[in-house]
């Protein structure tokens, strides 16, 4: 178990073995489940610590704005309207299981100059017209506008200072931000020790000499959207600039989530994530093939009965001819009971053929 | 070796954030122009003019030849949009043909006035010629090409006295050298492209031949119905350059029986073409010559909408047309005119400056026009009566009566043939001298 120093408490650095994730964990917590797959339980780091690409303290953090009873509301409304929902996917579950989790994610500040090029738009309305004719009315003309773009080329120069570039933390990022939406930057605070009183914090697996490549690119589409406005422009494109960086500043900020799971019919965690800021869920809704299968099974036993019982009225019917016809509404209701059968099983194959819902 | 910045041809331009310093493309140089081009010989000081046969200015009087920066853009020459503010400026400003704009004779210091949409004048005291050019108000809608002369003034003559001398219907007093003095002027018009695309559904009518059984004759006949069933379609059409006359002031018949312009021959406007040539600016704005042009391409539209049914007996038609890439270009075109007096009328003659074509007013001499009309109609009326007379007589002499029906029968078919020639005579005459 590797200590840490700087975090303002006691943390140890702890890795999941099947999913590799690795997380600063306060030292009390260290074998917990890992958060990010629910496959296997934390283990502390002993060797190698060194290797890691980034272990000092982030400087801001992201607060967890939507509180514990909200991402409650959020799960509840997860695990509602499932049919044939896993025995495991139940709020109760999901909200037993719920553990806070920081994903790290850098900022970079800088000043760049630059010589720029682009194509700028400009918005202009054309008169067009639509004709109708007929017959009997003759011909009826109706003046349209149009919205075109007149592109023109600039070129400039450019002396600016950008604060808050984004640039990834995780190789993982797009994804999550994709799942869980972007996060707002407005409301961050200074990092202070009692953050991972009740939280995990993943570590970064990409140092900013690797997150650069992502952080130039968002500095670039800044630029050309500040000298879009510097042209009065309506559109750009084809930005192109010839960029020295200057003075860089590298934070490392934590954005919140909540993690939790339930285990499909094969036992397998199925991972549910909530925007420890904005509420929004984000996983996997699925209903249980086996428990449709099983409520089909029972319905075909009901059936089976039905029958048995209107064969057995049938056969009575011989000797008392009023029970024949029992017999024979007997045997239609049996076979509509059996053909029911199919319901369950279609509609859980039907649920599960959706794409990913995002609550 | 490092590029120069910014890339030459670029200026300064405004920027609405401090620390980003934005150049744009440097605006085409003002086409700004001396309010009045002298063109002078600077051989012999003498006026300089177009020449047609030379391509270019040349001296009368001492042959100095000056060509002119050539530009031949043809269907290339830019086209314009109806952008909401061309359209205002459009219904604002007319072109030239508004105002009277006074000429001061550099030369002689006289003064003449030019009637409203003259560009150019040759002044009338001492022969100097002078381009006026057109104003800041006027310049955004000015024209930017034009199709240079072709004929020169010399053919026109001959032109003329082969086209006065190809019916029969001018009297023979006219004496063809009445028709000279062509004047050679540039006359205002606008081309317009656009694409129209109109899908269209009429009732189609089929005509179908039915049998059936007539009881009452106890025999099989046959019938032809027309069987009406609804047909749709889409139609694409692009036009290019179509032609409309940006001048209201001469006859439009005898201008579309000149339009057959070539605009692969549009050369960017220089004021070297107009010199010793008159030139007259558009009285027709974009906006109602724009309404003329849809009108003329809608109604080729149509037509060939009803060219797409599989008959042509069509009733309840609609369609619905949409116009796309409309663009418009004002263009200067070549025309040479003259006004030739016959017993006292005016006759205007036009003839097309690039192609040669002629049209224009011819007198008449109706004698020999109710002469032929009398000579069409004649044999049958004749054999008409004669058919009559027969008839009368045929009531004492019933032999007779086969002799009316062979006088009768062709004497009516001459005179409904006659009838129409003379009619198609008459109106050709009208329109010869009614313009």
């Amino acid at each position: 178990m590797s200590e840490l120093t700087g975090w303002g408490t006691e943390v140890v650095i702890a890795v999941c073995p099947h999913c590799d994730w690795r997380y600063i964990v306060p030292a009390e917590k260290a074998t917990l489940r890992c958060p990010h797959c629910f496959s296997a339980d934390l283990e502390p780091v002993t060797e190698g610590v060194e290797q890691l690409p980034y272990l000092r303290p982030p400087e801001l953090v992201t607060p967890f704005t939507a509180t514990k009873t909200v991402a409650d509301e959020r799960i509840e409304k997860f695990a509602d309207g499932i049919p044939f929902a896993p025995r495991d996917l139940n709020p109760e579950a999901l909200r037993g299981r719920v553990q806070p989790l920081y994903l790290p994610m850098w900022l970079v500040d800088g000043d760049v100059a630059a010589t720029w090029e682009a194509e700028i738009g400009f918005n202009y309305g054309v008169v067009s017209h639509q004709e109708r004719y007929s017959d009997g009315s003759g011909w009826a003309t109706q003046q349209v506008q149009e919205t075109r773009i007149r592109w023109e080329p600039r070129v400039g120069q450019l002396e600016r200072h950008y604060d808050n570039i984004v640039a990834p933390a995780l190789e993982q990022h797009v994804a999550m931000e994709q799942a869980l939406g972007v996060y707002a930057l407005d409301n961050t605070q200074p990092y202070a020790a009692g953050t991972l009183e009740r939280a995990l914090v993943r570590l970064p697996d990409r140092a900013p000499q690797a997150a650069w490549t992502d952080a130039a690119p968002a500095f670039q589409a800044t630029a050309g959207e500040e000298c879009r406005q510097a042209a009065s422009a309506d559109h750009i494109r084809q930005f192109r600039w010839s960029p020295a960086y200057t003075g860089q500043q590298w934070t490392l900020l934590l954005l919140p989530l909540y993690a939790t799971y339930y285990l499909d019919d094969e036992g397998q965690p199925r991972p549910v994530l909530i925007n420890g800021q904005s509420g929004r869920v984000y996983g996997v809704r699925r209903a249980s093939m086996q428990r449709a299968q099983h409520t089909a099974l029972i319905i075909v036993a009901i059936a089976t009965v039905l029958f048995l019982l209107s064969l057995a009225a049938g056969v009575a019917g011989l000797a008392v001819p009023p029970l024949l016809a029992a017999g024979g509404i007997g045997g239609v209701i049996a076979l509509c009971v059996g053909l029911g059968a199919i319901i369950p099983i279609v509609r859980a194959w039907q649920f599960n053929r959706r794409p990913v819902e995002i609550l | 070796m490092t590029q120069p910045f910014p890339p030459p041809g670029f200026i300064p331009a405004a920027s609405a954030i401090p620390g980003i310093v934005v150049y744009a493309p440097a605006p085409e140089e003002a086409e700004a122009q001396p309010e009045i081009v002298e063109f002078k010989c600077p051989q012999c000081q003498a006026m300089t003019a177009y020449s047609v046969a030379d391509g270019g200015l040349r001296c009368t009087y001492c042959g100095y030849y000056e060509p002119p920066a050539r530009t031949i853009v043809g269907k290339g020459a830019q086209e314009f949009e109806f952008t909401v503010e061309t359209m205002a400026v459009a219904s604002q400003a007319h072109g030239w043909g508004e105002t009277r704009q006074e000429l001061q004779c550099q030369n002689c210091n006289a003064r003449a006035t030019l009637p409203p949409g003259r560009l150019t004048h040759t002044c009338p005291f001492c022969g100097s010629n002078r381009v006026l050019q057109q104003d800041a108000p006027q310049d955004a809608l000015r024209p930017r090409f034009l199709i240079p002369f072709t004929i020169e003034a010399d053919a026109c003559r001959p032109i003329a006295e082969k086209w006065l001398g190809s019916s029969w219907m001018t009297p023979k007093s006219l004496k063809q050298s009445t028709v000279a003095g062509f004047t050679g002027i540039y006359l205002p018009y606008w081309t317009f492209d656009t694409v129209t695309q109109a899908d269209w559904k009429a009732e189609v009518g089929h005509q179908e031949t039915r049998r059936h059984y007539n009881s009452a004759t106890k025999s099989w006949e046959s019938h032809t119905v027309t069987v009406w069933r609804w047909e749709s379609g889409r139609i694409r059409k692009f036009f290019d350059d179509l032609l409309v006359a940006g001048t209201a002031r001469l006859s439009h018949v005898l201008l579309n029986q000149l339009q057959n312009y070539d605009t692969h021959a549009l050369v960017a406007y220089e004021p070297q073409y107009l010199a010793g040539f008159l030139a007259q600016a558009y009285d027709v704005p974009l906006e109602k010559a724009w309404e003329v042009g849809r009108e003329a391409m809608r109604a080729d539209t149509r037509d060939a909408c009803r060219g797409q049914a599989s008959t042509s007996q069509i009733r309840n038609f609609s369609m619905a047309l949409d116009f796309s890439e409309e663009s418009w270009r004002y263009v200067l075109v070549p025309i040479y005119m003259t006004v030739f007096q016959y017993e006292g009328q005016p006759y205007q003659v036009m003839i097309n400056g690039q192609t040669g074509a002629i049209a224009g007013q011819r007198p008449v001499d109706w004698n020999k026009v109710w002469l032929a009309v009398g000579a069409l109609v004649a044999p049958g009326a004749l054999l008409s009566l004669l058919g009559l007379l027969a008839i009368v007589l045929g009531v004492v002499l019933p032999p007779a009566l086969g002799a009316a029906a062979v006088l009768l029968v062709p004497g009516i078919i001459l005179l409904i043939i006659g009838g129409i020639i003379a009619f198609t005579i008459v109106g050709k005459a009208r329109r010869m001298s009614d313009v």
